[in-house]
């Protein structure tokens, strides 16, 4: 079955450091934005929601018609929203979990600055990776 | 907030009405038509009652006022359910209406974020809005499940000019022309009826209209008829309608056509005819049908019997299940309680209302029909709103209404709709915005675009409402939104939504995001004609890289489409396409450094100071303040600004991107700049431009036209390319000044497509500086260069320098100078980096043939005088070209260079030309740079092992180890020569040909043998003779032609290989310096057009054993003598030399008694054959068996009697002069004819150091046993 997924991680200044689209679905040219703008506008959710709880899962935030928008709030308020159609919760959770862990690598790396893109080609691969194993 | 004064509150107040449905006659319509109105909208503003202040008594007996009140008038004709294709058609017009007010608000700049916040709630749902969710509501009029747009009362208008009247009533009424819903039995026929006579009085006097009245009153009933009169007004001009009309135009009643006949009078007694037909009639019949119907449903279904009953008889009646579930007619129970409630609603007695609407919903539930269902619980929960009472309840019902329309499907859409739209309205009345718009974005799902974009935008204006504002939210609805306006059309609405969204995305590293959005504002202000904002837009987007190619193909396709259309070229500031990288920009300018080449400026300026450093006048070494030396205080003020020379090109080089997949033409790439011929003036420009760096500069700069022709006083050069897909380049811009000033670069510019100019301005910020202190050249670098006078220049290239070599290569090349420039320059001097490489020639060398000139002239040429000369002029690696030389203005001159590739490796050689002005001028002296980087193969690997001659004193005999290193080249040796007078070098006597080595092919290894001998040793110089020459050819057919290593470039050369490998330590006798000349073989397929000479230089060989004694038996070596007379006495001599630096005392001491190991020797030739095989353990046995084999070892073989006695002297002590020879005599005793060796002796020697020198400890003793020296005694006849 094709299904959508569409990955980003969003430093606490609202940039995006990372865009993968990691559903079996063909890539579209005019899904991309399409993409874009839900899990843009659905910063806004997060922004209230992130204070309300002490768990970095913040579940299923919003939803846009049948697309739904997971998101795992890192200490350092950085954002990992999944776009995905509604799925079990408990394989984003370690989807989430287990690429917190590699972002956390990139981070400890002295020549990565926070807040900018994240190049790695490792990185993506292990976060594509993780994607096939839990979406 | 009470629910009443609330928008959705006065909404239903006026929505939610009674329905007077209107019968006319033709006359009595065309009687209104004069005034150009029909009958219903005559009446309509007066059916609105602010203060109506009527009691009213519903079911409970407490009485009540009611204050505002309205009474809906429609014509019979359309009490029917309309199409929904209709009445979308009608809904249209109210969104394109607003399209047109739109366009002049597109003009201006986009909303900003604090116009948007600061805006106050009603500007965020303008009026169209509303009235648009109105319309969309009234679509929904007169459907059957729903009862309060069900005729309350019927109004039959006869007009006074009708003949019989009172027929005419009857027949309004009749049935078939009554609405298709009375007649289906859905709407209750039973009705109140109104009887008016309508009077124009403009037809005749009152009169007939007052009997006509007195009639009907006597037929029909005398409260129900009524006579209005109207058009008393006899001036048919608008002036008087104006201030009439007035209070009621915003009512809704616009008189569109101007004339009309309506008094005050007319209009006062439409107006007490309204209030009376409501408050009398209206209010009271429907106070009385609530009451009756109120007991009606008491009795049959209030009460616990009723409910059993009920249930009882709805579980036994199961109806099949259909999507409205069963029919039910007026005179049903169900319809009853639902005119009961909404009766109630009108009436506003919420409570009596909900009761019943509870009441019905489950009775509608057990009957499954689900739309009445819906419809009962949509009433119910805007009955909760108006009660103000639990906003969950209320909720709840909204829900499930709004939730169940959706699940029966198409028909319940619209409802769906309205419903939803009540809810929101209730949510933002209690500020609930996100609920809110979220429920505006589940309606706008179920619509068709043109509504849903409506919908959507409502939605955002939610979310801009709600606490704090959700602005990504609010964004993203809007972009829906205007996509949903874009799809139905309505292009404005389209760019209006984009643009308000625009803030939102500002700035926005979403590149997807921010490309769509620009993208399409500035696609559809294209389509609307609007083409420099649509271009504005565009430009954001043209540099996408990240999109695909079939989007940056469509992107860059619609861009030029626009400009195109825009017929004209226009200036881009910081056009996008192509990206210029601005921290690649470099200006290469020549103030009195000039450089030969691009690629020469990247050299650091350290080296070439380093290098320049004797060449140039010590006075402008010191590098800052050369100016200073100028008379011209002026010019003083620039003194940190760069200098260059008016009619030579200022470059600057650019790094350009395209960061499409698209080719991109760009053509007409230029410099802009500014050239100003007063200085005064232009100090003040100066700083205040580096000043304001930046983005403020863009605002002060004048316009690009302005700059771009400035033809008189500088020449900018154009440049044409096309960038593929991805590419970068790097390209150079010129610009000559061609008057002295200060020349200004502002910045860039280029034609992208023949289309558009894009420009952009250099950017001299703080940051640069840093950069640039880096390189030197560019420390001092501003935007603005002074220009001096123009000055004469070298040009120089060296011909045919080669970027690959093998190693040892030597070539001549030429130096070729150009003088450019309309002076002659003079003093020319010049510095090589590297003089192991290049070193400049004679100047007689110019004319000779290579390698021609290198050979060995006949005796009487040779001279040393140019070698002398040269070695004067090319003092270090500083060369000074002949002072009469003096290259004219547009002459050349050339001057031989002598290369050679000394060591394999990468080399960068530096080439620094001095030249002097003949004129006076501001600069001095200038210098011309050169840079040559070349690679170096390794060849040939050429080593030698020296070893000294047993046989001879002052000879050595030397291996040479040729090893081929290419893998492919072959080379032929040539010729093998030691430096100096002092060496001869010759073939072994045993090898004399060596024609079998000529040849190393690749990867080969050769060795050959030579013997060599010093001159000037004073012992040897019996044994000069032609065949010792410090030169030997190898070649064998080269005999004739040896090239002289002692003359430039290869004594040059020589001297330079000698200084790196030796360090140029003290050159002792014992070293040696070897130079074989090779030929690259010509054999490969390439013809070689000249012929590749290699000289490889070896410096400071020396022998192998370090030994500084040297001694040599000499004697004659066959003596014939009668043993029978007396015992044979042989003379012979002990030549020692000593080559150590040192005094050394030598003692020889003769033994005649064999040594143990004198024994043991075998014989020379055995041991040879044998091959290092030494038997130890069988020697004596073999000794004596063979004891009679060679008369040599006869005496040998008796173990302790040497076979031989010294006489002279047993030991002797001489002490030896440094470098001197000295001869021992020594004398032997034979008493029988044989081969002797004399070798029993041995020699013990001790360095004698000088007080103040000091020897090192191995070389200062030592000692040895003699050598072999065989002599044959014969016995004489």
């Amino acid at each position: 079955m094709a299904s959508t997924a569409c990955f980003v991680i969003v430093s606490k200044n609202d940039i995006p450091i990372y865009e993968a689209e990691v559903g079996s679905a063909p890539k579209k040219e005019d899904m991309s934005y399409h993409h874009q703008f839900i899990l843009h506008a659905a910063l806004d959710v997060v922004q209230d929601l992130a204070w309300t709880t002490n768990a970095m899962f913040l579940k299923s935030v919003d939803r846009f018609n049948d697309l739904v928008v997971s998101v795992y709030v890192t200490a350092g308020h950085t954002r990992f929203m999944l776009l995905h159609d509604s799925r079990s919760e408990d394989g984003i959770k370690s989807f989430f979990q287990e690429v917190h862990e590699l972002y956390i690598k990139i981070f400890l790396n002295p020549l990565y600055l926070p807040g900018s893109r994240i190049t790695s080609s490792h990185f993506d691969t292990k976060v594509r990776a993780l994607a096939r194993k839990y979406l | 907030m009470d629910p009443l004064r609330s928008y959705l509150g006065r909404l239903l107040l006026e929505e939610i009405t009674p329905v007077v449905m209107v019968l006319t006659t033709p006359l009595a319509e065309a009687a209104c038509r004069k005034s150009g109105l029909s009958f219903v909208d005559m009446l309509s503003p007066f059916s609105l009652f602010k203060k109506i202040d009527v009691p009213v008594r519903t079911a409970s007996e407490v009485p009540y006022r009611l204050q505002m009140f309205k009474i809906r008038m429609v014509y019979a004709s359309d009490v029917q359910k309309e199409d929904y294709e209709v009445s979308d058609e009608r809904i249209k017009p109210v969104v394109s209406e607003a399209n047109e007010k739109a366009l002049p608000d597109l003009l201006s700049d986009p909303p900003q974020l604090e116009d948007v916040l600061g805006k106050p709630k009603a500007e965020l749902c303008p009026l169209w809005i509303k009235k648009f969710n109105r319309e969309l509501m009234r679509t929904l009029s007169f459907s059957e499940h729903e009862t309060f747009d069900h005729p309350v009362a019927c109004l039959l208008v006869v007009s006074s000019m009708d003949k019989e009247p009172i027929s005419k009533f009857v027949d309004l009424f009749n049935t078939n022309q009554l609405p298709s819903l009375l007649n289906e039995g859905i709407m209750d026929p039973q009705i109140l009826k109104h009887y008016l006579v309508l009077h124009d009085q403009q037809e005749g006097p009152q009169d007939i209209a007052v009997s006509v009245l007195a009639e009907m009153r006597s037929t029909l009933g005398l409260n129900d008829c009524k006579l209005l009169c109207i058009n008393s007004s006899t001036e048919a001009d608008g002036s008087n309608p104006d201030n009439t009309w007035l209070p009621y135009t915003a009512l809704g009643l616009e008189n569109r056509e101007g004339t009309c006949f309506l008094s005050t009078d007319d209009l006062n007694e439409i107006k007490d005819f309204m209030q009376d037909f409501a408050s009398n009639h209206i209010i009271p019949y429907m106070e009385q049908k609530i009451r009756v119907l109120n007991q009606q449903v008491a009795t049959t279904r209030k009460g616990f019997r009723n409910q059993i009953k009920n249930l009882w008889w709805r579980k036994r009646d199961d109806v099949p299940e259909a999507p409205n579930g069963p029919m039910y007619t007026f005179t049903s129970i169900e319809s009853q309680i639902r005119v009961l409630g909404d009766f109630a609603f009108m009436l506003r007695d919420y409570e009596l209302a909900l009761s019943n609407y509870r009441l019905l919903a489950t009775d509608y539930k057990l009957d499954k029909a689900w739309k009445r269902f819906a419809g009962v619980q949509e009433m119910s929960g805007l009955c909760y709103f108006m009660l103000d009472q639990s906003r969950k309840d209320a909720e709840y019902c909204m829900e499930n209404a709004f939730s169940t329309y959706l699940r029966i499907g198409s028909s319940g859409q619209r409802n769906a709709t309205r419903c939803g739209l009540w809810w929101a309205e209730m949510l933002k009345t209690r500020e609930q915005y996100r609920e809110a718009s979220s429920v505006y974005f589940r309606v706008s799902n179920e619509e068709p675009s043109l509504h849903s974009a409506v919908l959507l935008e409502q939605a955002a204006s939610c979310y801009l409402l709600s606490s704090p504002p959700m602005l990504r939210k609010y964004g993203f609805h809007l972009i829906l939104a205007g996509n949903s306006y874009y799809m139905s059309d309505q292009r404005q609405h389209a760019v209006r939504a984009y643009r308000n969204a625009l803030f939102v995305y500002k700035q926005n590293p979403w590149s997807y995001i921010n490309d769509h959005v620009h993208f399409n504002v500035g696609r559809w202000y294209g389509v609307l004609g609007i083409l420099d904002v649509a271009i504005k837009h565009l430009l954001e987007v043209i540099a996408c890289s990240h999109q695909s190619l079939i989007t940056q193909n469509m992107f860059l396709s619609d861009f030029f489409h626009y400009v195109q259309s825009m017929g004209k070229k226009f200036d881009v500031y910081k056009l996008q396409l192509p990206v210029f990288n601005m921290s690649s920009l470099r200006v290469i300018h020549e103030d009195h450094r000039t450089y030969a080449s691009d690629a020469d400026v990247d050299v650091s300026e350290g080296t070439w100071q380093e290098l320049e450093e004797e060449l140039i006048p010590s006075s402008s070494v010191v590098r800052t303040n050369w100016l200073d030396t100028q008379p011209k205080s002026s010019l003083r003020k620039y003194k940190d600004s760069c200098v260059c020379v008016a009619g030579e090109a200022v470059k600057v080089n650019v790094e350009l991107k395209n960061p499409l997949q698209i080719p991109v033409d760009v053509s007409g790439i230029s410099l802009i700049c500014q050239l100003s011929t007063n200085l005064d003036a232009l100090s003040f420009d100066v700083s205040g431009l580096t000043l304001d760096a930046g983005e403020d500069k863009v605002n002060a700069e004048p316009s690009v036209s302005i700059l771009e022709t400035d033809e008189d006083n500088f020449i900018v050069s154009k440049l044409d390319i096309i960038l593929g897909g991805g590419e970068s380049k790097i390209v150079q811009l010129d610009v000559t000044p061609k008057v002295e000033g200060i020349l200004k670069l502002v910045g860039v510019r280029w034609t992208l497509s023949n289309s558009v100019v894009g420009y952009q301005y250099f950017e001299f910020g703080a940051q640069k500086k840093n950069k640039k202190g880096k390189r030197g050249r560019r420390r001092s670098f501003n935007n603005s260069l002074v220009v001096i006078k123009g000055l004469p220049k070298l040009t120089g290239s060296i011909d045919r320098m080669p970027t690959k070599a093998f190693a040892g290569d030597l070539q001549l090349l030429k130096l070729n100078l150009r003088n450019l420039s309309q002076f002659a320059v003079k003093g020319i001097k010049m510095k090589i980096s590297n003089p192991r490489f290049v070193i400049p020639g004679d100047s007689p060398d110019i004319d000779l043939e290579f390698p021609d000139c290198l050979k060995k002239h006949t005796q009487s040429e040779i001279n040393l005088v140019p070698y002398k000369s040269t070695k004067e002029n090319f003092k270090g690696s500083l060369f000074a070209f002949p002072q009469d030389i003096e290259i004219q203005a547009g002459g050349t001159h050339s001057w031989p260079i002598w290369f050679h590739a000394a060591t394999p490796g990468n080399v960068s050689l530096y080439i620094s030309l001095y030249y002097e002005m003949e004129s006076s001028s501001d600069i001095k002296y200038r210098t011309l740079r050169m840079h040559y980087n070349l690679e170096v193969l390794p060849s040939l690997d050429i080593s030698f092992a020296i070893s000294k001659s047993s046989s001879r004193l002052q000879e050595y005999i030397v291996r040479m180890d040729v090893m081929n290193k290419t893998p492919s080249e072959s080379f032929v040796l040539h010729q093998l020569s030691c430096v100096g007078s002092k060496w001869a070098v010759s073939a072994l006597s045993s090898c004399n040909s060596i024609s079998s080595v000529e040849t190393v092919s690749a990867n080969q290894a050769v060795s050959c043998f030579f013997k060599i001998k010093d001159f000037e040793a004073d012992s040897c110089k019996e044994s000069e003779s032609g065949s010792y020459r410090s030169d030997m050819a190898l070649y064998p057919g080269s005999n004739g032609d040896v090239f002289d290593i002692a003359r430039s470039p290869l004594a040059d050369f020589h001297f330079q290989e000698r200084y790196r490998q030796g360090k140029l330590a003290k050159v002792t006798c014992s070293l040696l310096d070897f130079v074989l000349i090779s030929k690259e073989a010509g054999n490969s397929s390439k013809p070689s057009p000249d012929l590749q000479l290699l000289s490889h230089h070896t410096c400071h060989c020396s022998a192998l054993s370090q030994s500084p004694i040297w001694w040599l038996m000499e004697g004659p070596r066959a003596i014939t003598h009668d043993f029978s007379k007396s015992c044979c006495e042989v003379s012979i001599q002990l030549v020692i030399h000593n080559s150590a630096a040192h005094k050394s005392s030598v003692r020889v001491v003769t033994s005649d008694v064999m040594p143990e190991k004198s024994q043991t020797v075998h014989p020379h030739d055995s041991t040879s054959v044998q091959g290092g095989w030494h038997d130890v353990s069988l020697e004596n046995d073999i000794k004596a068996i063979s004891s009679a084999k060679g008369t040599r070892h006869e005496k040998q073989s008796s173990k302790s009697i040497s076979p031989y006695v010294w006489c002279s002297l047993s030991s002797a002590q001489i002490e030896l002069q440094p470098d001197s020879c000295s001869r021992v005599p020594l004398k032997v005793c034979i008493f029988a004819p044989g081969t002797y060796n004399f070798s029993n002796y041995e020699l013990q020697w001790k360095v004698l150091p000088s007080k103040e020198a000091q020897v090192d400890e191995n070389g200062s003793s030592g000692g040895g046993p003699g050598h072999p020296f065989y002599v044959t005694v014969l016995q004489s006849v």
